[in-house]
């Protein structure tokens, strides 16, 4: 076999950049995120402890679970790079874009933690919420458990069934968890921003969506190229029909999880079905990105209010801490 | 999915979608409205996603209104009609509390609220003048804003004013007669000018505290350091923001004669103030802030260019205070020359804090050859550029220290007598002489210029600019004896010199209005005009008003003493200064000051959340030309709110007009605020836009700003290169490459084999978008009769292919 980006590795190897990197893209893409890199310092979180205090019975346990959420799902994507693909990986360039990915995660575990400790909530609690919570651990497991399979070394990326094993790896953790659940999750955030609560928490967050959608350009990156490199695995239907199932059945984890928390009411101004909408709309672009059919055909965010997060920003210095500034 | 209202009385029943349309029918009725039904059609379409299975009334108010609220960017009628909706539901709910404003007023005097003089006007004339037509004049994000920060509210934080009972309030808490108060009314309910937000809070209430700005000045003593902390404390307590000059406060290393002991220097201090400021709410309305102010000869300058990073020792970061320094030409000189500059110890120098200008090169040059010589204890030679570019990399990186410049302001000193203008405000606005026993003090008010146009939008309407200008220099004037000065030093300041602030907003709006692109250099000279124009006409003013009451104190002072200024007497030493309006602007609906638009689309982070402005005024213009449209719409979000680049707009509208701001040359950003500050006697307060691309020429861009004689520069704004992916609009990331989508391409049977089967697909995605998924199946199937007109849809057809 011809070298792959996914390969069997060992510490001799890979250990020089190359003026003409055989991924460009990664190069790329590990520029990109350096200059997005920030420090949750720059934020005034403690500002927002009032509005926490303020938040109603359900905006507090929707803001607490997503921060939980976060808090451990941060750490997991940190895990299943670290243990299920990093060893695997043969390029530099790769190895520098994944790095500075892990690296963010920390930031944002980082971030979480102190909102977490600015609000004084209940640290093991919140910790322990993506199992505790039964639509929360259903989400976590999917991932959990497809990783397990794969980690410490259980498969032979020499093999096409190797190949597809990393390639389910890397789908689930970066187009599932981070470009499926954490969307779902970032627009609650947004929400609460827009109804004038947690306006600092919220700041943080956008930063980690640009942060995130870098990762979600990892992943996709990753999986077209090993698609590219080893043709032989669109030829097996039943595992491409797999794929897209799972990234379906993601979708329906986390929708049931959404029902779980907006039942029949509205909460910041959404309800279930314009959540839903959303969500199908996130899906089918993850799903046309990675080359399938979209499943849904909705071309419109029906969150409209989001498209403030895609416009460039004018800010009141003296009233929201700024996310503009560069570091770089 | 069948859904229940739940009334008010705890009752329910079936949510009917004819309802709402109803109520919506009404608040359009009597607006020019080309297809109501469309409208309709679209808020119900919006709403009938957000409404969940059960709903109170109250919360079905709110989702109508976000419903329309969410349709903004669509079109400016959408912003009109969230206006109504919003507007109907203040007005309804204050309406249910007060049936008139006299009772509104009787009421709140009664708790204390409001001042009790209010009710020795007429109070039948003052009702009869508050105009409810005016309401129509505020857009949705002015009124958002006025509703949740300005409007006067109870404890249980609901709103007890209509918004023209607010503009009346702050009226009759300012004028002295019915006629100067209904002067004042009309003019600010008309939005032609704006009181600043101190001013529209306070106004008329118990707490009297009406000016913006504060600029006290710390001596190099224990004493005066914590006598400045707690009038500060007290200044921002009330709303007000503080600048404060640190220069005199001896170094690190400096030696303390009464301890015999080498001092910490100034840092340590500057972290109380942090500390302070960041405990104090300003009236849980806005955070207090604070600016410290430094000459960076000051020996403790390089960690002073450290306080905003977020990283390292926390005893020596600031992350609450705002940080500025009060640059001599001398430093500049030596700067542009790359001649070394030299620090030294203020306790050591003393002299070279109050010189200024020629007086200060001397006393430096005198001072490094002191230092050559040996005979310093305390001094630091670093090379001008070396220091400058560290500077600017602080600037860029932390958005601090901002760059004024000592020299500039005090040329234009108009009372030298009383003293030197030791540094400016926190806007950087300011420019008045004080001292550590004379704190100054401003009150602001700015002209709404998009308000000033005449009819046939040719040029400005000079005779309502004069008379906006009187009304506002007598309006502001008597404030200056209404208002409550949290401390001595203050009211010392105020009552010797009587100092105004008159600024203006909504210049970058006129200029479209009168079709002059902001970097033009047309639009330099409207700038200079301008200037002139208000300057004049408030010397004017004063120069009347003194004949009235009086010129300012120090004025007959120093006439009576023999050394009277050249100039003829007026009430106020200085008028004009060019405040940032942030929020006022908002209120207005205007641009910012003399800003351009900051873009044609963007997103504004406020304490009230988070809004979406458009460029009305690119819409208009679009409109009348048939070229407003959702495609339009679309491509101005993708280009960042730019329309340079769009094709379909090219040879359709002047493009010129609508630059934003990173589009405008930075040196043309300094041209416009150096033409105002020719004539405008405080500053001009200009934040500074900066293209990523030229970085690279800081250096020489702050320079010019120092050659064309700015007084300040404020924020720097860099564009953010890294975006986030675009939430709401499609992105191509897959580029050509299949994925996935390989083995389905391969059978025969499918319908996008094509060349370019993903320009198909998108194609594709776009007719469905447009059609709808049902037609564009039956175009796909060739089944329809005959074959489509619509180009898109023809793609599709595959006989048409
Ligand atoms: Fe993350
Ligand atoms: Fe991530």
């Amino acid at each position: 076999m011809n070298a792959k980006l996914i390969g069997r590795t060992s510490v001799r190897d890979n250990i020089k950049l190359s003026e003409n990197p055989s991924y460009p893209v990664f190069r790329e893409l590990y520029e990109k995120q350096k200059k997005a890199i920030w420090f949750p310092e720059e934020l005034n979180i403690q500002q927002d402890a009032l509005d926490y205090h303020h938040l109603s019975v359900e905006e507090k346990d929707l803001f607490d679970t997503a921060v939980g959420y976060f808090s451990s799902s941060e750490l997991l994507v940190q895990n299943v790079l670290v243990n299920a693909f990093f060893p695997l990986l043969t390029d530099p360039h790769a190895k520098m874009s994944f790095s500075t990915q892990l690296f963010m995660e920390n930031i944002h575990s980082d971030f979480f933690e102190s909102v977490l400790q600015s609000f004084g909530m209940d640290h093991a609690a919140m910790y322990d919420v993506a199992f505790s919570d039964p639509f929360l651990r259903k989400k976590q497991s999917l991932i959990v458990e497809e990783i397990d399979k794969i980690s410490y070394g259980k498969i032979d990326p020499e093999t096409l069934e190797g190949q597809k094993q990393v390639l389910r790896a890397i789908l689930l953790n970066n187009i599932v968890l981070e470009g499926i659940f954490f969307y779902s999750s970032f627009a609650h955030f947004f929400a609460m921003k827009e109804m004038g609560k947690m306006k600092n928490v919220a700041s943080g967050v956008e930063l980690i969506l640009i942060d995130e959608s870098l990762h979600l350009q990892n992943g996709i990156e990753a999986i077209l190229i090993i698609l590219d490199e080893s043709p032989d695995i669109v030829e097996d239907e039943a595992f491409v029909e797999e794929m897209r199932s799972i990234i379906l059945k993601g979708l329906q984890l986390e929708l049931d999880y959404i029902r779980s928390k907006f039942g029949q009411r509205s909460l910041l101004g959404m309800s279930y079905p314009e959540l839903e909408k959303y969500l199908k709309y996130i899906t089918d672009r993850r799903l046309v990105e990675l080359g399938f059919d979209p499943e849904f055909n909705i071309h419109e965010n029906p969150l409209r209010f989001l498209q403030k997060e895609d416009v460039k920003k004018l800010i009141n210095f003296f009233e929201v801490s700024s996310t503009e500034y560069t570091n770089y | 999915m069948q859904r229940t209202v739940i009334k008010r009385d705890g009752s329910e029943e079936r949510f009917r979608t004819q309802e709402i349309i109803n109520a919506i029918f009404e608040i359009i009725k009597g607006m020019a409205v080309e297809d109501d039904y469309e409208l309709v059609f679209r808020i119900i379409k919006e709403l009938d996603l957000k409404v969940p299975e059960r709903v109170t009334t109250e919360e079905l108010d709110v989702l109508v209104l976000k419903a329309i609220e969410h349709l903004i960017p669509k079109h400016p009628v959408y912003d009109t009609l969230a206006t109504l909706q919003l507007l109907k539901l203040i007005n309804k709910r204050v309406g249910r509390q007060f049936s008139s404003f006299s009772q509104y007023l009787k009421f709140n005097i009664e708790t204390g609220y409001l001042k009790e003089d209010l009710v020795q006007f007429d109070l039948k004339t003052i009702e009869k003048a508050i105009d409810y037509d005016n309401d129509r004049l505020l857009d949705y994000f002015g009124l958002t804003t006025l509703r949740d920060r300005y409007l006067s509210k109870d404890r249980e934080q609901e709103v007890i004013e209509k918004p023209q009972w607010f503009f009346m309030r702050v009226a009759l808490g300012i004028g002295t007669t019915e006629d100067e108060v209904i002067a004042i009314y009309n003019k600010m309910s008309r939005l032609e000018y704006l009181h600043s937000t101190p001013t529209l809070f306070n106004s008329g209430t118990n707490v009297s505290q009406y000016s913006s700005c504060y600029v006290n000045v710390v001596d190099d003593s224990l004493q005066s350091i914590t006598d400045k902390l707690t009038e500060t404390a007290f200044l921002a307590k009330y709303a007000g923001g503080v600048g404060t000059d640190i220069s005199r406060v001896r170094a690190t290393g400096s030696h303390i004669h009464s301890l015999n002991a080498k001092s910490s220097g100034v840092i340590p201090f500057i972290k109380v103030f942090d500390t302070m400021v960041n405990s104090i709410q300003q009236g849980g309305r806005r955070r207090s802030s604070q600016v410290i102010s430094i000459q960076p000869w000051h020996y403790d300058i390089e960690t002073f260019l450290e306080l905003r990073e977020t990283t390292g020792n926390a005893y020596f970061r600031t992350p609450s205070l705002n940080t500025k320094l009060w640059m001599p030409d001398e430093m500049m000189k030596r700067i542009e020359k790359d001649e070394p500059v030299y620090l030294f110890d203020p306790g050591e120098c003393p002299e070279l804090v109050e010189a200024v200008g020629d007086d200060f090169s001397n006393k430096y040059h005198k001072r490094i050859q002191q230092a050559e010589a040996g005979e310093l204890k305390l001094f630091k030679k670093l090379s001008g550029r070396d220091f400058y570019k560290k500077y600017l990399f602080k600037l860029a990186k932390t958005g601090h220290p901002w760059l004024t410049f000592k020299d500039a302001h005090n040329r234009h000193n108009p009372c030298p007598q009383y003293g030197i203008i030791n540094s400016s405000n926190l806007c950087t606005e300011i420019a008045i002489p004080n001292n550590p026993e004379s704190t100054a003090v401003c009150t602001l008010a700015s002209v709404n210029l998009a308000r000033h146009i005449n009819a046939d939008k040719t040029d400005f309407n000079w005779t309502q600019l004069e008379s906006t200008i009187q009304i506002i220099v007598r309006a502001l004037d008597n404030v200056l004896d209404k208002n409550y000065y949290p401390s001595e030093a203050s009211k010392r300041n105020t009552m010797d010199l009587r100092p105004l602030g008159i600024g203006m907003m909504g210049f970058a709006e006129a200029l479209v209005q009168l079709k002059i692109a902001y970097d033009s250099s047309q639009a330099v000279e409207v700038a200079q005009k301008l200037g002139q124009f208000f300057r004049e006409k408030a010397y004017g003013t004063s120069e009347q008003l003194a004949k009235e009451k009086g010129a300012f104190p120090h004025y007959e002072a120093v006439r009576k003493a023999g050394k009277a200024y050249a100039y003829p007497a007026r009430r106020n030493a200085v008028l004009l200064a060019i405040a940032p309006t942030a929020t006022i602007s908002i209120i207005a609906g205007t641009t910012s000051s003399i800003d351009s638009y900051f873009s044609n689309l963007y997103s504004r982070d406020t304490l009230s959340g988070k809004y979406i402005v458009i460029n009305k005024r690119l819409i208009e213009d679009l409109e009348i030309k048939g070229l407003w449209n959702d495609e339009i719409a679309d491509a101005i979000k993708s280009n960042n709110g730019s329309v340079q680049t769009i094709e379909a707009l090219r040879g359709k509208i002047d493009v010129n007009l609508y630059k934003t701001t990173y589009e405008v040359h930075p040196k043309r950003q300094i041209d416009l605020a150096a033409a105002f500050q020719e004539t405008v006697d405080q500053a001009v307060s200009k934040s500074i836009y900066i293209d990523e691309q030229l970085r690279a020429e800081m250096e020489d861009i702050y320079l010019y700003a120092w050659k064309k004689q700015l007084k300040s520069t404020y924020y720097c704004f860099i564009d953010k290169v890294i975006k986030g992916e675009k939430y709401t609009s499609e992105v191509n990331k897959r580029g050509s490459r299949k994925g996935f989508g390989r083995q389905k391409l391969a059978t025969p049977d499918s319908r996008l084999k094509n060349d370019s089967p993903d320009g198909l697909k998108t194609i594709e995605l776009e007719a469905r978008a447009k059609f709808g998924d049902e037609l564009v199946d039956e175009v796909k199937k060739g089944n329809q009769e005959t074959c489509p007109t619509d180009p898109l849809l023809a793609k599709l057809c595959p006989s048409c292919e």
